[in-house]
């Protein structure tokens, strides 16, 4: 199997990469309409797969699950999951054959065995749908000719696709056909009617390819999401550790204040978030995002490339063949890191007490965010696609460091993102230690500590203008109004 | 032991409570009473420490006190929602166990077990907190409150959602906890107000209006009924848009369950239930907590997953064959303590209102005239009217309520279905809508399917019965 991406001519190349369109909600007029009557066969049930399920169940589609004989004998969780709700469960042999429609909603890692399994079995001109494009895209799967191929990925957790459904909306959602597996020119209708099903045509549908969707998550995964709030934790914690500052508070400080400083991210961008500092903090976050920026820059850019060329793919294959190896290796060194094996203090941290004491942190994500944002859109990347890998998802990774700091975050995420996680980390960590000798505590663990919050106008309309002004503010503002606005202009 | 003095406290963004001036003993049973958005449960929050206080003085430093209330209710299941992590662990979580959840807070093991049989809860230990019914809830806090060992016990709303059997035993057993702890209960029912009531606090927009020792606690009783009267009772409810075209089945009902059921992998909530209504033909549903009352009803919403592998038939659709779940709502209005909760948003009361016309919670489409007409007619009818801009979230729990079910009724639906709609009103609320209840009854085109384990809260159009307590005994 051959990296997909790489059998594109450059044309194609910047064709894929480039597609992220938002749909005019008057192409969903008809609903889930197209798969009525159709029966859908959903592989696996575990968070997505059931509320994905749930969802199109309401819409009036034929939903019923295929696991493993194993899992069936056993009655595990998926199996248990799927009957309290109601739904037909079968063995692969029993259901594949007669479905219409496979959803593949099983982890990552898992897709070539699931896939190479489920083919066979699937009847002449059916459908596979993914919800993540590396199988096809850096592993190269190919499809049996007859068969559909299409992806639909709801941009938020599972919980958040169910319960916006039954509030009567949805939660936005990407959708993509396979060009090399549309033999019969129905793949966007599937697509479009499975997007609908799940009531994601409520709060807006982004049509966009596989490609752009893999190497858009994969850079954002690897370099902001996972690398950066890594690198950023054990760069912060070991140096308030190392001024004296409580290491209890410390630990509590990182641990809650990225979910806390995300939350204003999610809300209203990087401008929410650095207007919730005070004028001096905001404009010394300002001055060292743009250092950390181009300290940076280079190996971001490297991430980048290597996601491009297929680099990265093959050099975590590799790994994959080895048993993980590398991957274990690394996971057990953050199981033994001082910010992991330190206990959190009791001590409560008011919500604004995140952003004054964490100014850094804020600096690092508004750095983050940009960068990852940056280097994605110059290198052929949509900057709808770009905002959804980079700003949209910081919150979801930071509310898991809070549930379950780094060890379990790193765990419970796919390995892909793992593994890059620790290449980015095992880079950035030591190119950021001549910066962090220069850091104090008024920047991380005790705030400014100033009695007067005076600052310079024309200094702060600068900064605040640069702030404004950057692309992912402006694309935010409107992916946000689609999200947030339907629930406001009533 | 508890002194508040000339107190000011301030909750969330704009709320104030005050002036307060109160002083609670040891082995007194004070009981606050007042019109819904008073300020009881406000009042209840502080107790337990909540707030800041912006202004004079309050000691509560010499007591432990443990609570029963809708508060800590939403507390321990916001504390389950984020221990959830099932979204990236890619499982189901079911939560936090029941037998977890009581020792946690439990002093004493045999007092412990003691309560798990009066309450009648041993049975659920291994289940999850948050899969428990409402009352089955209550019931646990409770258990939690009295083992906490505390030297104050705050019970907001202690009888609410139990059922008829439970209610008794909770009687004795408060009357028997009077004796040795001290006592602050929140009532909205007059005839809740215990004989041995020693102490009064009445709230009125959030101030403490009265502050006085009880004497005669027929003549307190007497007092708070009369406050209820003086709601005019001639109403008329604002119409809908438009009138709605319900099919009904082939056999004439409106609705048609067969051997109905609904079982989980550990238990079976009820089996081989036959049930028909007619339209115009009303009905009551009883029993115990966790007899299913509520999974009846949300399976004919559609709430329930298992409504789909029931021989279940609505207004001509049968269940499970491609018809969506939205085909299904638009025929019915529903009000029960489950949405209540899921409706956590802060959309403004005129909203709330107008998304019973779509059936969604919050609002997602661009209201028509009409439409935002018919809400404030229904504000003015509920005594809102000038809170058609405040968040919902803002208001007083009994407020919410008689919003939605505003919501439930304003579209006049062929069906209408009330779990416990009293729940958290005062007894002038209570009485508004029990009329409304018995007027949309009236009316002819609405047919009600009602639960309530309030024997006082009747209506007296039902004139059927479905009792899932006695099935269980047959």
């Amino acid at each position: 199997m051959a990296n997909y991406f790489n059998s594109l001519s450059l044309r194609q190349q910047l064709a894929q990469l480039g597609r992220c369109d938002f749909m005019d909600p008057a192409e969903f007029a008809d609903e889930a309409n197209y798969l009525k009557g159709k029966k859908l066969v959903i592989i696996g049930c575990g968070s997505q797969g059931l509320n994905q399920g749930l969802n199109l169940r309401d819409s009036g589609l034929d939903v019923s699950y295929a696991l493993r004989q194993s899992a069936i004998d056993e009655k595990r969780d998926s199996w248990k999951n799927a009957t309290e709700n109601g739904f037909t469960v079968g063995t692969y042999e029993a259901l594949i054959p007669t479905a219409d429609v496979v959803l593949n909603l099983t982890p990552d890692k898992q897709h070539t065995a699931v896939v190479n399994e489920v083919m066979p079995l699937m009847k002449q001109d059916s459908c596979l749908s993914y919800s993540h494009g590396f199988n096809i895209v850096e592993e190269g799967m190919q499809i049996r000719e007859d068969i559909t191929v299409v992806m639909v990925a709801p941009k938020c957790p599972g919980s958040e696709v169910r319960e916006e459904y039954k509030r009567g909306f949805g939660v936005p959602t990407l959708i993509a056909v396979h060009e090399d597996n549309d033999p019969r020119g129905e793949g966007l209708a599937i697509a479009k009617a499975y997007a609908a099903g799940t009531g994601g045509h409520r709060a807006g549908v982004l049509l966009s390819s596989f490609v752009a969707e893999v190497k858009s998550d994969l850079m954002g995964e690897q370099t902001i999401l996972c690398g950066m709030l890594q690198t950023g934790s054990l760069l912060c914690f070991d140096k308030m550790v190392e001024k004296g500052v409580d290491a209890a508070y410390a630990a509590k400080l990182v641990q809650y204040g990225w979910e806390t400083i995300t939350e204003a991210l999610k809300h209203g961008g990087i401008t929410n978030m650095m207007d919730r500092l005070s004028n001096p903090a905001k404009i010394r976050a300002f001055e060292l995002a743009e250092e950390l920026k181009d300290i940076m820059r280079a190996l971001y850019e490297k991430h980048q490339d290597d996601i491009m060329t297929g680099n990265f793919s093959a050099g975590m294959m590799e790994d994959w063949a080895d048993d993980d190896r590398k991957l274990l290796g690394w996971r057990d060194e953050t199981s033994k890191t001082a910010f992991e094996t330190t206990d959190i203090s009791d001590q409560d941290i008011s919500e604004q007490e995140y952003f004054d004491n964490g100014i850094l942190m804020v600096a690092m994500v508004k750095a983050g965010v940009e960068l990852a944002y940056e280097v994605m859109t110059s290198a052929g990347i949509k900057e709808e696609s770009a905002y959804y890998e980079s700003l949209h998802e910081t919150p979801l990774i930071a509310n898991t460091i809070a549930r379950k700091k780094l060890f379990e975050m790193n765990r419970t995420i796919s390995d892909t993102a793992e593994y890059g996680c620790y290449l980015f980390n095992h880079a950035c960590f030591p190119l950021l230690q001549d910066f962090m000798t220069q850091v104090d505590t008024d920047v991380i663990g005790r705030g400014l500590g100033l009695n007067d919050l005076g600052v310079d106008n024309q200094r702060l309309i600068e900064v605040n203008t640069s702030i404004r002004s950057h692309s992912v503010e402006a694309i935010g503002q409107v992916l946000r109004g689609y999200m947030g606005a339907m629930k406001r202009i009533v | 032991m508890i002194q508040f003095r000339q107190c000011t406290v301030a909750l969330g963004d704009r709320y104030r409570l005050g002036p307060l001036n109160w002083v609670i003993e040891p082995g007194q049973c004070w009981v606050v009473i007042g019109a819904n958005g008073s300020g009881k449960s406000a009042l209840a929050a502080t107790l337990l420490g909540e707030g800041l206080i912006i202004d004079g003085e309050a000691d509560l430093s010499a007591s432990r006190v443990a609570a029963v209330s809708l508060e800590e209710q939403s507390r321990l299941i916001q504390r389950e929602i984020e221990r959830d992590d099932s979204d990236i662990t890619d499982t189901v979580n079911h939560g936090t166990p029941v037998a977890e959840m009581l020792a946690e807070t439990s002093q004493n093991p045999a007092q412990l077990d003691e309560l798990i049989d009066i309450f009648g809860v041993r049975h659920l230990l291994d289940r999850g907190f948050r899969k428990l019914s409402t009352g089955e809830t209550r019931k646990v806090l409770f258990i939690r409150a009295v083992t906490a060992g505390s030297d104050l016990l705050l019970l907001d709303e202690p009888f609410e959602g139990l059922d008829v059997d439970t209610v008794p035993k909770v009687e004795a057993l408060l009357a028997r906890l009077a004796q040795q702890t001290t006592l602050v209960l929140v009532l909205n029912r007059a005839d809740e107000i215990p004989d041995y009531t020693t102490h009064v606090v009445r709230m009125d927009t959030g101030a403490m209006v009265q502050n006085f020792s009880c004497e005669n606690v027929a003549a307190l009783r007497e007092i708070v009924r009369q406050a209820a009267g003086l709601r005019s009772t001639d109403l008329a409810l604002p119409p809908p848009e438009e009138t709605a075209d319900t099919r009904l089945n082939d056999d004439g009902s409106l609705i048609s369950l067969k051997a109905g059921r609904v079982a989980y992998t550990d238990n079976v909530v009820f089996q081989n239930l036959d049930w028909e209504i007619r339209p115009g033909e009303h009905w009551q549903v009883k029993g115990p907590n966790g007899s299913g009352k509520t999974c009846l009803l949300n399976l004919i919403t559609g709430d329930h997953p298992q409504c789909y592998v029931n021989d279940l038939t609505l207004f001509g659709i049968r269940r499970g064959q491609g018809e969506s779940i939205w085909d299904i709502k638009r025929h019915l209005g529903f009000v029960s303590t489950g949405l209540h909760w899921d409706y956590r948003l802060s959309v403004s009361a005129r909203r709330v209102i107008i998304s019973g016309f779509y059936d969604s919670i919050g609002l997602y489409q661009r209201a028509t005239e009409k439409e935002e007409e018919i809400a404030q007619n229904w504000l003015d009818l509920l005594g809102l009217t000038n809170k058609g801009n405040a968040a919902f979230s803002s208001l007083s729990y009994g407020e919410q309520r008689v919003l939605l079910i505003a919501r439930a009724m304003v579209k006049h639906p062929p069906v209408l279905l009330l779990d416990e709609p009293c729940l958290g009103l005062d007894e002038a609320n209570r009485i508004l809508v029990l009329s409304l209840i018995e007027r949309i009854c009236e009316e002819g085109a609405t047919t009600l399917i009602y639960v309530s384990h309030h024997l006082e809260d009747s209506i007296s159009a039902i004139r059927n019965e479905l009792d899932l307590g006695a099935r269980e005994a047959a």
